[in-house]
């Protein structure tokens, strides 16, 4: 009976970019790696830093820097395995993150952030977590990286 | 007690296998299916039959070379790639393609045994670039589509701005050799 009831709370992992600490429901998330071989080569997708080779599958890794800290994130032991779905991608990506993650339960409450990515926040020992709508903070972060990068080529 | 006989045979690794080229532009590695390839030459040793483009429509094409009756639009590896400038010393002659990529080397001749797909997350110009990645010597490497050097808007341009340039050329060679 108690399973039945902590199984309607809805988890959460809990993770940092950068000082921001930020959360995602936890069945996007398939695991935790650490400082795994990073392979880049020469591509024009925004945010992809390179890719991971994980048990014989191509992980590209995503950096969310740009739209939660407005710059690249700074350089990750950790790297969260999480998946993306949306009509054209169903895939698992990886993102750098700095620090430890959490597994927490909660009720998510109404979001206090001003971002669109932000579809919620959770409540840690007083502090708020915002936690994030994966797909709108990767097409946030493109968006800004994109508009930096043609800010600097249009640079004399 | 009479230990089990151990046989040697092991089953035929039954993978499709594709010979490739490896070859470097700037810091980083490329494979391209060396069936896709033509012919490897120097840059030194193509000195003569290079013709310059009346018009330069793509930054990463400058020049024709003719080689064997035939001419190729000579694309820059570096500016394909959108990498910073580089020395190139090699040119790989495509069979499929009216296209030499100027590269700075080839590293080394090897076997491909798993052509992996690009993920989805990448949506950029690498979807043309590459026909996917593979696996060599425990790296991941892209592995350049050699129709992706000059897609079909591009030969249609260098066309439309130098027409006729290309059989032109071809055409001068096969003069030369008859005289």
């Amino acid at each position: 009976m108690s399973g039945e009831k902590e199984s309607l709370v809805p988890s959460f992992v809990v993770f940092q970019i950068g000082n921001r600490r930020v959360a995602v429901p936890r069945d996007c998330v398939a695991e935790l790696i650490a400082s795994p071989v990073l392979f880049s080569f020469p591509h024009t997708t925004p945010l992809i830093t390179g890719v991971a080779l994980r048990r014989g599958r191509i992980v590209p890794i995503l950096d969310l820097g740009p739209g939660l800290l407005g710059a690249p994130s700074p350089e990750a032991r950790f790297y969260l395995v999480v998946e993306r779905r949306n009509p054209s991608i169903s895939e698992r990506c990886a993102i750098p993150v700095q620090g430890e993650c959490e597994l927490v339960s909660g009720i998510m409450l109404p979001a206090s952030a001003q971002n669109d990515f932000v579809v919620g926040c959770i409540d840690l020992n007083g502090e708020q977590i915002d936690v994030l709508d994966l797909e709108k903070a990767i097409a946030t972060s493109a968006r800004i990286e994109d508009d930096s990068i043609q800010t600097v080529e249009a640079l004399p | 007690m009479t230990q089990p006989v151990r046989s040697n045979f092991s089953p035929p690794d039954a993978r499709p296998r594709e010979q490739v080229a490896v070859f470097s532009i700037a810091d980083y590695r490329f494979v391209i299916s060396a069936a896709s390839i033509q012919e490897i030459r120097s840059t030194d040793s193509l000195g003569g039959t290079v013709v310059d483009l009346d018009r330069v429509v793509l930054r990463k094409v400058r020049h024709i070379v003719e080689r064997d009756a035939r001419s190729y639009y000579v694309v820059s590896g570096c500016d394909h790639f959108h990498l910073p400038l580089s020395r190139p010393s090699t040119v790989l002659i495509l069979r499929s393609a009216p296209a030499a990529i100027l590269v700075d080397r080839i590293e080394e001749m090897a076997e491909m045994r798993v052509l992996l797909e690009l993920p989805k997350s990448f949506i950029g110009e690498e979807r043309t670039w590459y026909r996917g990645l593979t696996v060599l010597d425990r790296k991941v490497l892209p592995v350049a589509n050699p129709l992706g050097f000059l897609t079909a808007t591009d030969l249609r341009q260098l066309e439309e701005q130098n027409p006729g340039l290309l059989q032109a050329a071809a055409g001068s060679r096969n003069e030369r050799g008859q005289a």
